[in-house]
């Protein structure tokens, strides 16, 4: 059977519980009709389709349910994943302290070259804001990861957020691809230099040239 | 044509929604406008199933299912373009849902066989635009 799609990403929704993790997720409508008998089973992921480039890019998104009232998750959530939109609420300065926690435990956890985007977001429209834009925006440059802020509420640059971490991630995949079709001569190079822009002060180098990038395109992804 | 016209009746006999055992439509949520299954993706299945009702009456010890058999089998989570799974109920099942409003169950899913399977009668046919 062929397959209908070029590209298959995991990305996590990672945050404290209550920052609107879950509605980031919904496009058209305010509210969800969540039934009672569903919202008591719990969501465990969802699958969306994006189009880049005219390539068709499947995005299975995890929701951490619930697991982060342990303020803790586990490395077999972390598994496999490319993406993590870390996800605080502008109305809630606690959620956006607790950020650089989250960071840690990813950087314990995850994947070290994981593309990771902050999304400060603003779920609940009546309560005031307490987390300026200029705050967000510093502390991902000091991570070196993008940053948006979101009302997921008005549907606010929700897409626009998943994109543009899918387009990261289709970045750095072509990019191991191309490095792991032409090995770089004279032997080993760092593929880690190349990336370090878009990670920050995490470092990357953990070997490189070409093996190491088939390695990791035949354990993260799916590629045609 | 509006949207709303475009819309198949959906009833009893659902000859008219199959072309070579395969859907013959888009597949959209009934409630938003996700854009669930693209044509030809989900083949005809005839299995009787009990699925939950998606509303449950309130104060209601067990779930009240609906027999139902009349499904799109589709074969690979990943030829769905939107949609949404619970977590596993019993014995590898879980329910499907919509992705974008989280209605549901408008399926179901078998983590033993990997086959998704929508319930027809819980989704709107659509010709593509």
């Amino acid at each position: 059977m062929a397959k209908t799609y070029d590209y298959l990403f995991k990305l996590l929704l990672i945050g404290d519980s209550g920052v609107g993790k879950t509605c980031v997720l919904f496009r058209f409508s305010e509210d969800a009709f969540n039934t009672t008998f569903i919202s008591t089973i719990g969501i465990d992921f969802k699958i969306r389709t994006i189009e880049m480039d005219g390539k068709k890019i499947k995005l299975q998104i995890w929701d951490t349910a619930g697991q982060e009232r342990f303020r803790t998750i586990t490395t077999a959530y972390y598994r496999g994943a490319m993406g993590i939109m870390l996800v605080y609420d502008v109305t809630n300065e606690k959620s956006f302290d607790n950020i650089k926690n989250w960071i840690r435990n990813i950087e314990e956890n995850a994947s070290a070259d994981v593309e990771k985007m902050l999304l400060g977001n603003k779920c609940e429209l009546s309560s005031g804001r307490q987390v300026s834009k200029e705050r967000g925006e510093q502390l991902a440059v000091e991570y070196g990861i993008k940053f948006m802020e979101t009302s997921a509420k008005a549907s606010v640059n929700v897409e626009e957020a998943f994109h543009t971490l899918a387009r990261d991630i289709k970045t750095k995949t072509e990019k191991k691809l191309k490095e792991a079709s032409n090995p770089p001569k004279g032997g080993v190079q760092s593929s880690g230099h190349h990336l370090r822009d878009n990670n920050g002060p995490k470092k990357l180098g953990q070997g490189g040239g070409s093996a190491a990038a088939l390695n990791w395109l035949s354990s993260r992804c799916t590629v045609l | 044509m509006t949207e709303e016209e475009k819309t198949i009746e959906v009833k009893n006999n659902y000859d008219h929604l199959i072309a070579e055992e395969k859907n013959k439509h888009t597949v959209y949520c009934t409630k938003c406008p996700s854009k669930i299954l693209s044509s030809t993706m989900g083949k005809h299945s005839k299995i009787q199933f009990n699925l939950p009702y998606m509303s449950q009456r309130k104060n209601f010890e067990s779930v009240e299912c609906e027999l139902l058999s009349d499904y799109w089998m589709v074969p690979d989570m990943f030829m769905f373009d939107n949609i949404g799974f619970s977590k596993t109920v019993e014995f590898g099942l879980k329910y499907l849902i919509c992705a974008d409003c989280e209605i549901g169950p408008i399926g179901w899913y078998d983590d033993k066989t990997k086959l998704s399977y929508l319930a027809l009668s819980r989704v709107k046919h659509a010709e593509d635009s």
